[in-house]
């Protein structure tokens, strides 16, 4: 399944025009929960037409603050009415001092923070009655780390007992920003907890420093990291493809749903020939 | 109980130098590139207040609004997970803090809370209405359409273009706005005090025309009540300020 990430920028020309085809489509539940009138309509529309997964954005897994069960609250009523497939967040946090930041903020790669976020992901497990599924962010400076990044997301998973969202461009960006090979980061991770692939593209700043705007096509190094993940990967999970900002045609935006589904198409018929193969 | 750990200080020092802008130097940050962050989210921050307050940003010098969001995000501390209710902060911040614009700009709280008020009456959950017909009952109640809100205001923000009005225009306004059930638009009606005290009686239940009858008639002599009540229900009920008149039974539809 190739999906996208639904925006009300382009809701209504998705809905009229036809020229998009993702096999599903994924929403911040934050925007579209607690809602009425026009979009809550158009938002029954898109869910009647397509599979739901979701990716929330505020409920700071990793913040020093304590767990908002009211929000949480308000997530659990959205999944039991919309009922996506995935409910999936950010290893980052968006909250401090009891202030919202409307934005992913790095968390210390730290023993503390392992134990501190492992429990709070078990916490929204235990209270959601399902696993959920942590994205590794991008982030443009570490802060007071004590281990490295994959260090750091290993023990995190390992703790918190989730899934792991695996969004390559993320990862391509940390490997520029961050000098490290971006390939073997992927192999060291704990791949059979995948269970969503992100896509999107990015803007190069600087000389050393690439932003993850979600606002430029997916560029062919991430399509070849997509690709090597896949080679890594022994199953089908869905993929996203990202698209917040610069929105262009439908039709710009349906050539990257093919071409992730060819990529994923070739890579899964290499497994499957292989398995066969196997079992023979 | 958090754990009072270095982990989270560091945590907490990120976060206020990305509000505020002050930094106190954290292990291991690239100086360089930590101010993304703070543009980063003050963009967006900035980037929904213009989104929910096109008037006031229009306005406003720009470097009154660039001072007015800075101040607000450094200084208070949003509450809403949901980015689209965080600009109601806004109007509150202003409200609350007697903000310093609020003397050259006498209607600017009004202003502010005349933008938020169409974005939440866009964006509230549906309520359901009592039961109605668009046929004609005789003496049956009329039914308001539930999602409305009546602002009473100083200002005429919803008449006048905000940069023309002036002290003069100080005094007793009332706006409604309602949401069309079909296509989810807000609409204003302008309104006068009788106006808004049928409102609130048809908040509570549908009542029927002669029973309104009673409000206008404090105010005008019979003809003239009769005639500017049926006018203004004639408007309601073509805007969908008000849905029809009440089911009470079947038999009572013509």
């Amino acid at each position: 399944m190739i999906g996208i990430g639904f925006r009300k920028d382009f809701a209504d020309e998705f809905l009229a025009d036809n020229k998009l085809h993702p096999d599903f489509v994924e929403v911040a539940p934050e925007n579209w929960m607690n809602i009425g009138g026009y979009w809550k309509k158009l938002f029954k529309k898109v869910t009647e037409k397509y599979p739901l997964l979701t990716h929330g954005l505020s409920l700071s897994v990793g913040s020093p603050d304590e767990l908002d069960y009211e929000f949480l609250g308000h997530i659990k009523n959205f999944i039991a009415e919309y009922q996506p497939r995935i409910y999936s967040e950010h290893l980052s946090f968006t909250k401090a001092d009891n202030a919202h930041m409307y934005d992913l903020l790095p968390i210390p790669f730290t023993g503390d923070a392992v134990k501190h976020v492992g429990k709070r992901i078990r916490q929204v497990q235990e209270f959601l009655e399902q696993k959920i599924a942590i994205e590794i962010v991008s982030y443009y400076t570490p802060v007071a780390a004590e281990m490295t990044e994959l260090e750091f997301i290993n023990a995190v998973i390992d703790e918190a007992g989730c899934d792991l969202l695996l969004d390559v461009n993320n990862i391509y960006v940390n490997g520029f920003n961050h000098n490290y090979n971006a390939e073997k980061f992927i192999e060291k991770l704990p791949l059979d907890k995948v269970a969503y692939i992100h896509m999107a593209g990015h803007e190069q700043v600087a000389d050393d420093l690439i932003i993850d705007t979600h606002g430029q096509p997916i560029i062919d190094p991430v399509y070849q990291l997509f690709e090597h993940t896949l080679k890594l990967l022994n199953k089908d999970v869905p993929v996203l493809l990202e698209r917040d900002f610069n929105i262009p045609e439908m039709d710009e935006l349906q050539k990257e749903i093919d071409t992730l589904r060819s990529i994923k198409k070739k890579n899964l018929k290499i497994h499957s020939h292989a398995a066969e193969k196997y079992n023979a | 109980m958090q754990p009072k750990n270095t982990t989270h200080k560091h945590q907490r020092s990120l976060a206020n130098y990305c509000r505020t802008g002050e930094y106190t130097p954290i292990p291991g940050v690239k100086e360089k590139n930590v101010g993304r962050y703070r543009q980063l989210i003050f963009n967006n921050v900035k980037g929904s207040l213009e989104s929910a307050y096109p008037l006031t940003h229009n306005l406003l010098a720009q470097e009154e609004w660039e001072e007015l969001t800075h101040e607000f995000f450094s200084s208070h501390k949003c509450q809403s997970p949901m980015v689209w209710q965080m600009p109601k902060e806004l109007y509150e911040y202003v409200l609350e803090t007697n903000y310093k614009l609020a003397d050259k700009y006498p209607f600017l709280i009004d202003l502010l809370l005349f933008e938020w008020k169409e974005v939440e009456v866009y964006m509230m959950e549906d309520i359901e209405p009592y039961p109605f017909t668009e046929k004609r009952i005789n003496d049956a109640g009329l039914v308001l359409n539930p999602e409305i809100q009546v602002l009473s205001l100083e200002y005429p923000v919803h008449l006048k273009n905000a940069k023309d009005i002036t002290k003069k225009d100080k005094g007793h306004y009332f706006v409604s706005l309602h949401r069309e059930p079909e296509t989810g638009r807000i609409l204003f009606t302008n309104m006068h005090y009788p106006h808004v005290q049928v409102i609130e009686k048809l908040a509570q239940e549908p009542v029927n025309f002669e029973e309104l009858l009673k409000i206008f008639l404090q105010y005008a002599p019979e003809q003239e009540a009769r005639e500017a009540l049926q006018q203004f229900i004639n408007a309601s009920l073509n805007s969908k300020l008000l849905l029809g008149q009440a089911i009470i039974n079947s038999s009572s539809i013509n």
